[in-house]
This record gives structure tokens, sequence and C-alpha cells, in this order.
């Protein structure tokens, strides 16, 4: 398949990424050279310096970094609710009959005044698709997510693990190319965690969409990613990239155990814990 | 435990029927206080431990309050002071929630007119009815601008509070989910404020019927608050109890509705659905 090619290609390319990936022919997102600065007082922050980064068409890329690094504004950005200040993103994916992009946000991001199934029907909505169809897709989703019976809940009468399940289900229903995860999974306790990157998983090895996942929680990057970044703390670079080469379909209960795993998560926090130790120190 | 073997359906309707028992209670308990007080005020004006010449007990009123219906236009008297204070809270609540949320939407309108607000807002509204009578003239119109005034300051501050303190995420749902900006007053910001507009509609609510009274008692010739007034200083105090009785009926009725729109309105606010 070549899925595996492509793994062993990201084998190869350890730790760097071709800085010219636009030349190459392949499918995906392309970010060159992006800064990105505040305007806040006293002096402007930069949140990010020149980053470079290719997302393969497919895959599924964590990124980690301590807090404070600037991996939600660099998610902010290719959701289009930022301009970057410098440098450029190229989306060649292909996304006929499809929204390029849709976000999950963190759990409060679940609108109160709508029930689970509009909610989950919010981007088709948006989007002008019939009543009937929309009803149906967001049903769908919600029953893949284990949500039947709570089509007609409000959020608030829902636990953080289910509220959480219908926020992916709006980003799910509404089928775009490439989905954007801002620390969906943060507020949950570990095992409703474990439970929801099951589902997430699950949907994921479905669809094989583009996903950009960020996530403070490496255990979380690595039991779903095919690599991680490591992002500096700021202003936020990628530091480096590792392949994650866990056979699929995973299970995030047993991964934990994995000897692979474990190999994989301690290799990639080496890095991380210099870049904590220093945004820690600031 | 046998409450540990107990399945999930089982659960869910146990569950139901204590949150049946518990809204039953609160029903019990909410008619409970109001007759408990008649009841110790009953047996207190009765024994004597109240003076029944000032505080004549409720069964009294009550003779009096049907007395008074059949005899001194008690009723019509209800029927002035509810339209008062209806159209009051409507010329107040309306505009000022409207004025709110175009303050709380556009900065330019906010930054201009926040000084005005600031400086009026203040003043015990009371005592600009002087002025009002001066500039409007001794009328109905005076009296529903006085009713109006603090439905109005109520609602607009609240609204445009409200407007401000929109979750920022949610617009950015909206936005990345495709929402236009126009319609994002809709999908977004309006359901987003209801739940404080309606929070700001039972304050004022409780301010308009202040004003009613309030102007009836000093200029009108009916209306409840004339009544009340106008008993108590020909020392006719069961007559006055009798006014006092009927105005707070008229506003528990008024809070009452009030809920029951809220429900209705925002039903995601609903006690059910809160944790």
């Amino acid at each position: 398949m070549g899925r595996a090619a492509r793994e062993e290609n990201a084998l190869d390319g350890r730790d760097r990424e071709p800085a010219h990936a636009q030349l190459q022919p392949v499918a995906g997102i392309t970010i060159q050279g992006m800064t990105k600065s505040f305007d806040v007082r006293p002096q402007p922050v930069r949140a990010l310096d020149r980053v470079d980064l290719f997302v393969a068409d497919g895959e599924f890329l964590c990124i980690v970094g301590p807090s404070g690094c600037g991996k939600t504004t660099l998610l902010r950005i290719l959701a289009g609710l930022e301009s970057p200040s410098e440098g450029t993103v190229d989306f060649a994916i292909n996304h006929t009959n499809r929204p390029l992009q849709s976000m999950v946000f963190q759990e409060q991001g679940v609108f109160p005044w709508l029930t689970a199934l509009d909610n989950a029907a919010f981007g088709l909505t948006a989007r002008g698709v019939a009543k009937s169809e929309r009803v149906e897709r967001a049903r769908a989703m919600l029953a893949k997510l284990g949500l039947s019976g709570f089509e007609n809940t409000y959020p608030r009468q829902l636990s953080g693990g289910m509220r959480q399940r219908v926020n992916l289900a709006r980003a799910f229903a509404n089928d775009p190319a490439i989905l954007l995860m801002d620390e969906p999974l943060g507020a949950l306790d570990e095992q409703t965690k474990m439970l929801v990157q099951d589902d997430l998983l699950k949907l994921w090895e479905e669809t094989r969409k583009t996903v950009i996942f960020i996530t403070h929680s490496l255990d979380e990057a690595v039991v779903l990613g095919d690599r991680v970044a490591v992002m500096s703390h700021r202003p936020g670079r990628i530091k480096a990239l590792y392949p994650v080469t866990l056979a699929r379909p995973r299970n995030a209960l047993e991964l934990r155990n994995n000897p692979e795993f474990i190999e994989v998560r301690s290799r990639i926090w080496e890095a991380l814990r210099e870049e904590v130790l220093w945004s820690r120190e600031e | 435990m046998a409450e540990g073997s107990i399945k999930a359906p089982a659960a869910d309707s146990r569950r139901r029927s204590s949150a049946d028992k518990t809204r039953i209670r609160e029903i019990l308990g909410s008619f409970g206080s109001p007759i408990a007080v008649l009841v110790l005020w009953e047996i207190g004006a009765r024994t004597g431990v109240l003076d029944a010449r000032i505080l004549p007990p409720p069964t009294v009123v009550a003779v009096t309050i049907w007395d008074m219906i059949q005899h001194d236009q008690l009723l019509e008297n209800t029927g002035i002071t509810t339209l008062r204070f209806l159209v009051g809270m409507i010329v107040g609540t309306i505009p000022g929630t409207l004025l709110g949320l175009t303050m709380g939407l556009f900065r330019g309108v906010r930054v201009t007119l926040k000084p005005l607000v600031a400086i009026f807002y203040p003043i015990p509204r009371i005592a600009l009815f002087p002025l009002v009578l001066i500039l409007v003239g001794l009328n109905e119109t005076s009296n529903i601008i006085m009713i109006a005034i603090g439905p109005f300051f109520t609602m607009l501050i609240t609204a445009m509070a409200a407007v401000i303190n929109v979750e920022p995420i949610f617009l950015d749902v909206a936005k990345n989910f495709g929402v236009k900006p126009r319609q994002l007053y809709f999908t977004v910001t309006l359901p987003a404020v209801l739940p404080s507009l309606m929070a700001g509609g039972l304050v004022s609510l409780g301010l308009a019927l202040l004003g009613t009274v309030a102007v009836e008692f000093l200029v009108s010739t009916e209306g409840l608050g004339y009544v009340i007034w106008n008993s108590w200083q020909v020392l006719s105090l069961s007559r006055s109890m009798a006014g006092l009785v009927v105005a707070a009926i008229l506003g528990a009725a008024c809070y009452l509705l009030m809920d029951w729109l809220e429900r209705w309105i925002t039903p995601w606010q609903s006690p059910a659905a809160k944790r």
C-alpha cells in the first residue's frame, strides 16, 4: 500500500523535512516561512518564527510543544481565523464537493443553545445542505460516536466526554478534506480521554482525512499520530519531526504498554523536555 | 451493593422518577412558603400577637378585597395599573434592548453613547419626575416615561454587556464552519445573549412595577398605587392592605409569566438542563 511506502519515506527523512516540499508533486499542506507576531503592549510578541512544515494528504500529524509555543496560533492560521505576518500556506489537497477544512475546537466550543443533533449538523446548516440530508448525516455521525438517543439533548445535560464527542461529530459530519484539532481532549479525565481517543482513531481510520492535531499530551500524540512534530518554546518553530510507525488499527488502551510505543515516546520526550524546561525558566 | 447491579434503563427511569419527586417537592415548596406566611399572619392577627388594626388578618383582607371589587372598582384600578405597567415595560425594554445590542456590536456607537448612559443611569429616577412633568405635562405619557426609564437602562446595560461577553470561541466556530458575518448575529450572538436578556427582563419587571406604583402614589387618581396611598391617607388600613395584596399578586403573576417565558425562549437553560 502507498501508505506503508510513505511511512518508510518518513523514516528515512527522520527529523528533517524536505525544505522545498512544494516542488514535489505530492498532495498535502505546505507551510513555508510562516511567522506571526501579535501587536500587543508593551512590545510585540512573536508567536511563530519561520515555520516550515509539510503535511501529506491523508496524514495524521500531531504537534506537541510547551505551552505558549504558538501551536494554537499555527492551527488558527490554517483554520483561517488568523492571518500570518509572513510566509505562505499552500493547500494542495483535492476537496471537490466538500469543505477544505473544519476545526475541532476545545470542549467549550459546543453551542449550549443547540441540541446535540443541531450542533452536529452546524457546518452542514451553514453550508445550506438540505434539511433531510443534514439530519441524516448528523444522526449517523452521532450514532457512530455512541450518542444515539441523545440527539435532542442539550450539551449541558451531557457529560464532558459526550460533549466532546458532539464536538467531533460536528467536524466529521461536515466531511472536510482536512481536520484541524486544537487540544480537543485536553479537558477530559484520563479514562474518558482514552475512550474518546479510540472513537477518534476508529473514525479516522475509516475516513483517512488529513489531520493536524495539537495536544499537550505526548502520549496522546504518539497514540494518534503518523508523525509527531515537536515545537520549540516561543517563538515557535518546528524543532523536530518523528515518525510513529505503530501498526494500525490502533487501540488507545493497549498501545500504552507496547514497547515500541514506549521507545518512540521517550525519544520524543528528550526533544520536548528541553523546550518545556526552557519555557519554564522564562 | 444492590444499586450496582441495576441496569442502565432501570437506573434511568429511577433517576427520572427521583427528578419528578424533586420537581413536586419544589412546587410544593414554592406554594408552601407563601401559604405558611399567610397562616402565621392569620394566627398572629387573631391571637393579638400582631395588631389587627395595623395588620388585619388575611381573611379580613380577602373580604375587604371582595367588597372593594363590588363597590370601589378595584378590578378597574387593577386593570389600569396592569396596562400602565405593560405599556411602560414594552416602551422601556424593547428600545433599551435594541440600543444595548447595537452598542455591544458596534464599538463606535458604544464609545459615543456610553458617557450619556454614565450620566443618566445613576440619577435616582424618581427625582426626574418633576422635570418630566414640566417637559411632557401632567398626563399619561409622563407616567409611562417614568415607568419605562428603569427597564430601559437595565436592558441597555444588560444587552451591551452580554454582547461584549459572548465567548470568542463561539464566533470562531461559526466563522470556521462558514457562517457569513451577517448571519453571525442570528446564529451566534443572539442565542448567546438570550439568557442574559431574560435575566435583565426579570429585573426590569420589578423596576417597572415599582415605577408604576410610585407614579400612582404621586400624581394619579386611579390605579392600585392610588388605592393604597389614598386608603392610607384616610387611615383605612385594611383597604390599603387589600390594595397592597392585589399589587403583590399582580407582581407574582408577572414574575411567573416571565419565568415561563424564559423556559420557553431559552429551553437549554432550564433547570433540567443544568448539571
